[in-house]
């Protein structure tokens, strides 16, 4: 790989271990994907926040930069921590458990990296440009960079994205090159696709079939970014794939090449269903309503509110949504959290059912709206969950 | 004694032990980092250490911040000597070279019709090949 005489210095050891690492850590991922160069990127996501995913070893490993007081030389900004920062209480979190959650978010503070926690930073002003390179870690986040945004940036492991936060640069591989970024099946879709648990749904059922392949999505229509991210962050979920397409939406299905298609697929009314089936597993027993995977948006929050207004939650249902801080903050949007928390919602930010050890600690049959949400919820066989719209949840849980 | 080449991503020379976990490896989760021991009640090896062991299997799977458990093993003193692996994916290449511990993978022959717990390996990433001495030899 090509490497400039700078870039040799830092991979050498000359500006410490803590650069010299990051370096070993670009360059040789670059070389086993035969990158030829390094290229500049223009954010990094940062994801292994939360105590309970990434437990006592991040501290060791913040330490390397801790001691040579290494900051970040791009934007970069923290995926969701294990506990709301304010309400952890409230979420049944131990205090020894937000004590070290705490020093985690200290620490890649001092490195300059904001502390958004989210996994969605484009819905607070962080959002890319049009053939941007950036280093992201979030499996949704990444998706919607890649295809609803038209930036460019690999599904990076955590440690990679820190490293090239640190370095500023990525190896050049991957979906930073056009020819890894076309589509390779085609989905027509048949049937309607309108609820948010709609699009994860085919999000999930697309995953689960085609692996890794890049999508090129037929029929669906003009979608919201809200809806996208449902797709997005289900795909990610079921099949690791890290970049999309649809039809005369995303910037870069205009004029594209569809040459690259081996194979198109109808996306039919049972393929929707065969998702939900898999998701029907509580036995009508509701223990708990949880939605924001990925984190819900001040338009989402009002699309449930006006579903709700005239109703009431029943009895013996709690239900918890997730958003951002930042999110939540603007929009003077205190009158509608303040509307729903009177209906018995409670709003939590900072972290979701995904990564805080709350939710399925706590609760054994859930309901949600996200199929990235039931699958990991259900990896340890300890709950049980039901995939389900916003619409049949307005209808069921509440009178 | 048996030769199988491979490809070294990460350099070194060792030699040692061989540990062998039949089935993929995810380390958060299934790796004690302050112990060694392997904690994922699913693999053969539970209860048992990979401190200072070559450590053979397949695939390492799991989140990516298994890198750090690797990293953490080895501040702790109780790392691995080194991995050999089928496939490198990023969660072993980071964590190997982050703690700077040998790696190598891509083997040209069968590694567990070969290699068994026990046997001593011996690396050196400059000739390309690990060198098998059978315990029972």
């Amino acid at each position: 790989m090509f490497l400039t005489k700078y870039q040799e210095r830092m991979l050498n050891g000359e500006m410490g271990e803590a650069i010299s690492k990051c370096m070993e850590l670009i360059v040789k991922i670059g070389e086993l994907n035969d990158a030829d160069n390094l290229i500049p990127i223009k954010s990094a996501q940062i994801a292994g926040v939360s105590y309970y995913t990434v437990g006592e070893s991040i501290f060791s490993f913040l330490e390397l930069f801790s001691k040579d007081q290494i900051k970040v030389k791009v934007p970069s900004w923290l995926n969701p921590a294990g506990m709301d920062r304010v309400k952890w209480r409230e979420m049944g979190v131990s205090e020894d458990f937000a004590e070290k959650q705490n020093k985690i978010i200290n620490l890649y503070m001092n490195m300059g990296i904001e502390q958004t926690l989210t996994c969605t930073p484009y819905l607070i002003g962080y959002k890319p440009s049009f053939g941007d390179h950036l280093s992201w870690s979030e499996s949704s986040a990444v998706s919607i960079a890649n295809g609803f945004y038209g930036a460019r940036t690999n599904r990076e492991g955590a440690p990679l994205a820190l490293a090239s936060a640190v370095i500023g640069l990525t190896a050049n591989y991957g979906l930073h090159k056009d020819e890894y970024r076309v589509p390779k099946i085609m989905i027509n879709v048949k049937t309607d696709v309108k609820h948010f648990s709609d699009y994860s749904a085919l999000g999930y059922w697309y995953g689960l079939r085609y692996k890794g392949y890049i999508p090129y999505f037929k029929g669906l229509g003009n979608s919201t970014v809200d809806q996208v991210k449902m797709l997005a962050a289900a795909m990610a979920a079921s099949g690791s794939v890290a970049h999309f397409h649809i039809e005369n939406q995303t910037p870069e299905s205009k004029n594209i090449d569809l040459s690259s298609i081996d194979e198109t697929v109808i996306f039919a009314k049972e393929d929707k269903k065969s998702i939900y089936s898999i998701y029907d597993q509580t036995k009508d027993e509701v223990d708990l309503v949880v939605l924001g995977c990925p984190h819900m948006s001040i338009s989402d929050l009002k699309k449930i509110y006006s579903l709700i207004k005239n109703k009431s939650l029943k009895k013996d249902i709690d239900f918890w949504i997730f958003s951002s801080r930042t999110e939540l903050e603007k929009n003077q949007s205190r009158s509608l959290i303040e509307k729903l928390e009177d209906k018995g919602i409670k709003i939590f930010t900072d972290t979701c059912m995904v990564v805080s050890p709350a939710v399925r600690e706590r609760y054994k049959n859930i309901v949600t709206n996200s199929a990235k949400a039931a699958f990991y919820l259900t990896r340890k066989g300890d709950n049980r969950v039901n995939l389900q719209s916003l619409e049949k949840i307005s209808q069921e849980v509440f009178k | 004694m048996k030769k199988i080449e491979v490809r070294p991503i990460v350099e070194g020379k060792v030699e040692n032990q061989a540990i062998v976990s039949p089935i993929s490896i995810s380390f958060l989760g299934g790796v004690d980092p302050e112990t060694g021991i392997i904690i994922d009640s699913e693999n053969p090896l539970f209860g048992e250490s990979i401190s200072n062991k070559i450590l053979v299997f397949p695939e390492s799977k799991g989140s990516t911040v298994g890198s750090y458990v690797i990293y953490g093993l080895q501040v702790n003193g109780v790392a691995p000597a080194a991995f050999v692996t089928n496939y490198a994916e990023p969660i072993i290449v980071a964590g190997a070279i982050l703690a700077d511990i040998v790696l190598v993978d891509q083997p040209e022959e069968d590694l567990f019709s070969n290699i068994e717990t026990g046997d001593l390996i011996s690396i050196d990433t400059d000739s390309k090949q690990i060198v098998i001495r059978k315990k029972s030899d």
